[in-house]
């Protein structure tokens, strides 16, 4: 999504000079002619959610290079703004995602070195390089930053991809950048590292990788104790031996930088707070999964917590008649555990627990389906927008900027044409940086205006194809309606295994579904979602693990008699 | 100071385990070390044992347990398992002293619920065997009903490493082309490994010694530290092994450098050093009768158990298997067809016996006055093939009641699982003990790659 074009004219020739100088910054010479007449826009007359629960209707607000600069009743659009007119308009601040891989792109694995001595492998083998930065690895055009930013997402704070330690997160804007650097709004905001190990080589597995966070935590901690003696006189001491590792922990063991610990499950984030119970670094968990009954030991450790935003999908109870009262037990303890998952959120709130969101491993097109199925199952609407504002500002940090919608703060908001978590709301505007990017609204059909809900559209065969990463796909998605809830296959022409289909619906035109893809052991989501339009099927394959988009047309071949 | 007062709270809060009261009536008491008790009772305060004999009264409020015509004895120690771990080996490397099973400890895994229905209190998490110097193993309470690793923790437990001989440690080496690759490679790692620590600790002694302010600290190990740890005693070593030379080579490596607690795990050819072995004051975790897996297995004999005890090695009967940990009372019987062992003797195999390779003897293993009160009662004697577990306690706390009706006893469900996709034995674990660890195939392991 390029900047969009003002589509006005220009009135204000009295401040051309003006304009001029911005265009200066924005470009030397802009020849695609994209560049925005304006940086000031004012939205008036819309309903303006400052924060959670802080409401005003018909109000304005203007934002000016890069800032908000006033929200309220009584504010004067400026002469020079792009002038919205936000009735029947709502906005809210920009969300924020409190970890994710957004914007990065995989580094390309290291081969295996040749005699590879497998207890102590190179540190770039073994996935320790705490002194990189992910911005080495933020390109401008990954298909992650536009996805995110259009699901509302303005500030990310993403962490490089790799290994046990891959280096230091930044907190980025979700702009539209020519350079990495453009984006950087906190440069080494974390540490990020995980439960992943070498393949291979030490440390392999959990058990390596705890005594080996271990040990470095504890040579940094001797290691900047010489380093601090030097500096401070060092005749008579022996130099010390750089090592960028051991260097890269310096500010968090002095509490400067917080590791950043991907552990989804309760386990893992039991470990992780483990180690800072015993190593005293602060610590912040990133894309907690299993949380329900962690909230004691959350507040206890002393330890911040970012939810994740990938739910698991609602299991579906056998349609037997005849099942066995052992299997309808099993089927009542599975959905406990839905709704114990589901319900986590909601548990945290009331708890105290101010939890953010992080997107690591979610769909961007999934995000808001999902925060709608949390706020089913018990977490109030402010709550589900603090999660996604505010608290993650202030987790990361950065609440003096950013979070909510206030005079000198960051311009970065949705604007959206209805209630947030309402089904039928669609995004029209993302701000970033006070940089604005339109959406199309989709006329979404209601069955009264003509629009059709029939499932009988999409019941039947389709004979699809895409342009895959190995060349052209094609196999037909069968779609079947199974006593009121729809069942589809996904098959190819290329002799791989038919795959079942999961969440598939239909609505307002738009069919989804997704389904899980092997890729050599590691299993990859795949979202799909597109319109029907009599016998053409148009959308788009989200791979979010690789940061990918993939456009898919379908035929309808056959419907049922 | 803030920090220091949180880790005490932390320590505090988590050491607050269950702990229950309960009389038990009217039963065939097995001590273990003070004979059989006939119609008597157990009184439970607390999660300790307040008092044996007959006609005890239940304080108020404390829960009567009728154990007219059962058997009631100390819960059974399993010494070596690899249930309830989410990693058995870090085998990339051939000494891995610094890692520890406790980082690992999955409080979920249902097996330990099906342990606890075979009448255990207690396991030793060992780590694998695919290292010569492996991680350091995690003794604990089966007090299943927790999500929370630290729960399951035996605490005041010594700490307790695992070393492996023999093939499987060499397979590992040959895979990676590192040492050892051979059982000489394995006491050179030993002997060398020793040696360093010994290095590491003069460094640092050195420098602790140093009254000066402006010193600079040699490099950490964590690795070092435990290998310190083990040459100072404060760690019990269980060592997996097989053939008698290299249970002897062991028992010459830690002579030379003055290590006490030794434990030889598997070791189906001790009954050949026997005498060797209680000379040293080595003990013994073994199989009832299981062997010829592989080639350094083949010599073996279901008569070790009893060979070993009657030479005065203090000698235990072990599962290394989710499934065996469920009748380890059959497995003990069985020294009895094998060895005329004494019902006290086959009985001490799996409770006090594995109790003091633990260095917990103090706590568990047989039911006496002050020990802990984890205690399972059978119907039928236990080395009777009609013994059938009824109820099983820990800290005094029921956790396996037969009589209870039967539920999902799983503590975690994924809700994307498939109903269909329950099996009972879904972590039945014979191999467990090479988990983790990169395995060469058989054509490279006879071509000698």
């Amino acid at each position: 999504m390029k900047l969009q074009t003002r589509k006005s004219t220009f009135r204000l020739f009295a401040l051309l000079p003006l304009f001029l100088m911005s265009l200066n910054v924005q470009a030397q010479s802009d020849y695609t002619g994209e560049s925005p007449a304006t940086r000031t826009y004012a939205i008036t007359n819309a309903t303006i959610v400052q924060a959670p629960g802080k409401v005003m209707e018909g109000a304005t607000i203007v934002v000016s290079n890069g800032l908000i600069t006033s929200v309220g009743k009584n504010v004067n659009a400026p002469a020079n703004a792009e002038m919205i007119d936000g009735t029947d308009m709502y906005i809210y601040p920009g969300f924020i995602d409190g970890m994710s891989h957004t914007g990065t792109k995989q580094p390309e694995p290291m081969d295996r070195p040749n005699n590879l001595f497998s207890p102590d492998p190179p540190n770039d083998y073994a996935g320790i390089t705490p002194e990189n930065t992910v911005i080495s690895q933020v390109q401008v055009d990954e298909s992650s930053i536009s996805n995110m930013r259009k699901a509302g997402f303005t500030i990310s704070h993403s962490v490089p991809q790799g290994r046990m330690l891959p280096g230091s997160g930044a907190i980025i804007m979700l702009s539209d950048a020519d350079h990495p650097d453009e984006m950087i709004l906190k440069e080494e905001s974390s540490m990020f590292t995980q439960f992943a190990g070498a393949p291979r080589a030490y440390p392999g597995n959990t058990l390596g990788i705890m005594a080996k966070f271990r040990n470095l935590y504890k040579n940094a901690e001797l290691a900047k104790q010489h380093a601090e003696m030097y500096e401070d006189n060092p005749a008579g001491l022996p130099r010390p031996n750089r090592d960028r590792v051991l260097e890269a922990f310096y500010p968090v063991v002095s509490n400067e930088r917080p590791i950043f610990y991907d552990a989804p499950t309760a386990l893992e984030a039991r470990r992780a707070m483990r180690l800072k119970n015993e190593l005293g670094f602060t610590l912040t968990i990133g894309n907690l999964e299993q949380g329900w009954d962690l909230i004691d030991d959350l507040k206890a450790s002393g330890t911040n917590v970012f939810m994740s935003i990938d739910i698991p999908t609602e299991p579906k109870d056998s349609k037997d008649e005849d099942k066995s009262d052992e299997v309808k037990a099993l089927e009542e303890r599975r959905m406990e555990f839905y709704n114990k998952n589901l319900g986590q959120y909601a548990a945290m709130a009331e708890a105290g627990v101010k939890f953010g969101i992080s997107s690591m491993g979610t769909n961007a097109n999934k995000v808001m389906g999902n925060m709608r199925t949390i706020i089913e199952h018990g977490l109030s609407e402010n709550d589900a927008l603090a999660a996604l504002t505010i608290n993650s500002a202030q987790l990361l940090g950065i609440a003096d900027v950013a979070g909510t919608l206030e005079g000198g703060k960051l311009g970065n908001m949705i604007v959206s044409n209805g209630p947030l978590f309402d089904e039928k709301t669609q995004i029209k505007y993302v701000f970033v940086d006070g940089d604005k990017y339109s959406y199309e609204i989709k006329e979404k059909k209601a069955a009264d205006e003509g629009g059709s809900n029939d499932v009988a559209d999409v019941v039947g065969e389709w004979s699809y194809s895409y342009q895959g990463p190995q060349g052209e796909a094609s196999g037909k998605i069968i779609v079947r309606d199974e006593g009121g809830t729809l069942e589809a296959t996904l098959t190819n022409d290329s002799g791989q295994p038919d795959v079942e289909l999961k969440n598939v619906s239909y609505a307002s035109s738009m069919l989804s579904f997704d389904y899980d893809f092997d890729a050599g052991g590691q299993s990859i989501n795949i979202v799909f979602e597109g319109t029907v339009n009599g016998t053409d099927l148009e959308g788009l394959l989200d791979v979010t693990a690789f940061n990918v988009t993939i456009p898919l047309t379908a035929m309808k071949t056959s419907s049922p008699e | 100071m803030l920090i220091a007062f949180l880790l005490v709270f932390t320590v505090s809060v988590n050491a607050q385990t269950k702990k229950g009261d309960v009389l038990i009536k009217n039963g065939t008491v097995l001590t273990i070390t003070d004979g059989t008790m006939e119609n008597t009772d157990v009184l439970v305060r607390n999660g300790k044992i307040d008092r044996i004999g007959k006609n005890l009264k239940a304080p108020n409020g404390v829960e009567v347990v009728d154990a007219t015509g059962k058997f009631v004895m100390p819960g059974i120690i399993d010494a070596h398992s690899h249930i309830a771990g989410t990693s058995i080996n870090e085998g990339t490397s051939q000494v891995t002293a610094e890692v520890s099973m406790e980082d690992v400890v999955n409080p979920t895994d249902v097996s330990i619920y099906r342990a606890l229905a075979g009448g255990v209190t207690s396991i030793h998490l060992m780590h694998g065997s695919a290292n010569v110097i492996g991680g350091q193993n995690e003794t604990m309470k089966l007090r299943y009903g927790t999500t929370d690793p630290d729960d399951l923790r035996f605490e005041g437990a010594p700490r307790t490493i695992k070393f492996a001989l023999g093939e499987n440690p060499t397979r590992g080496g040959r895979s990676r082309g590192i040492q050892p690759q051979t059982r000489m490679g394995v006491e050179a790692m030993l002997r060398n490994s020793f040696s360093d620590a010994l290095e590491y600790k003069k460094k640092w002694d050195a420098y602790n010694a140093d009254r000066s302010k402006r010193k600079v600290a040699p490099d950490y190990s964590l690795r070092m530290e435990t290998l310190v740890d083990i040459l100072e005693g404060e760690i019990l070593v269980h060592c997996h092994s097989y053939r008698a030379d290299e249970i002897y080579m062991l028992m010459r490596v830690f002579d030379d450098f003055g290590i006490e607690k030794l434990t030889f795990q598997h070791a189906n050819e001790a009954y050949k050093v026997a005498p060797e072995l209680a000379a040293f004051g080595a003990s013994a975790s073994v199989f009832s009768d299981w062997w010829a897996y592989k080639l350094e297995v083949y010599y073996s004999t279901a008569y070790n158990a009893a060979i070993l005890t009657k030479n005065g090695v203090n000698t235990s009967i072990n599962s290394d298997s989710g499934e065996l940990i469920r009748h380890l009372y059959h497995e003990a019987a069985k020294t009895q067809k094998y060895g005329n062992l004494s019902d006290n003797e086959a009985l001490a195999l799996i409770t006090l016996n594995p109790a003091k390779q633990l260095g917990v003897d103090n706590r568990v293993g047989s039911i006496e006055k002050g020990k802990d009160a984890d205690i399972a009662i059978f119907e039928n004697h236990p080395l009777s093939v009609y013994a059938v577990p009824q109820m099983t306690f820990v800290d005094g706390v029921k956790y396996f009641d037969i009589t209870d009706p039967v539920t999902d006893k799983r503590l975690y469900i994924n809700p994307e699982s498939n109903i269909e996709d329950v099996v009972l034995y879904e972590t039945e674990d014979h191999h467990l003990c090479m988990k983790d660890a990169e395995m060469v195939d058989f054509y490279e392991l006879f071509n000698n790659k």
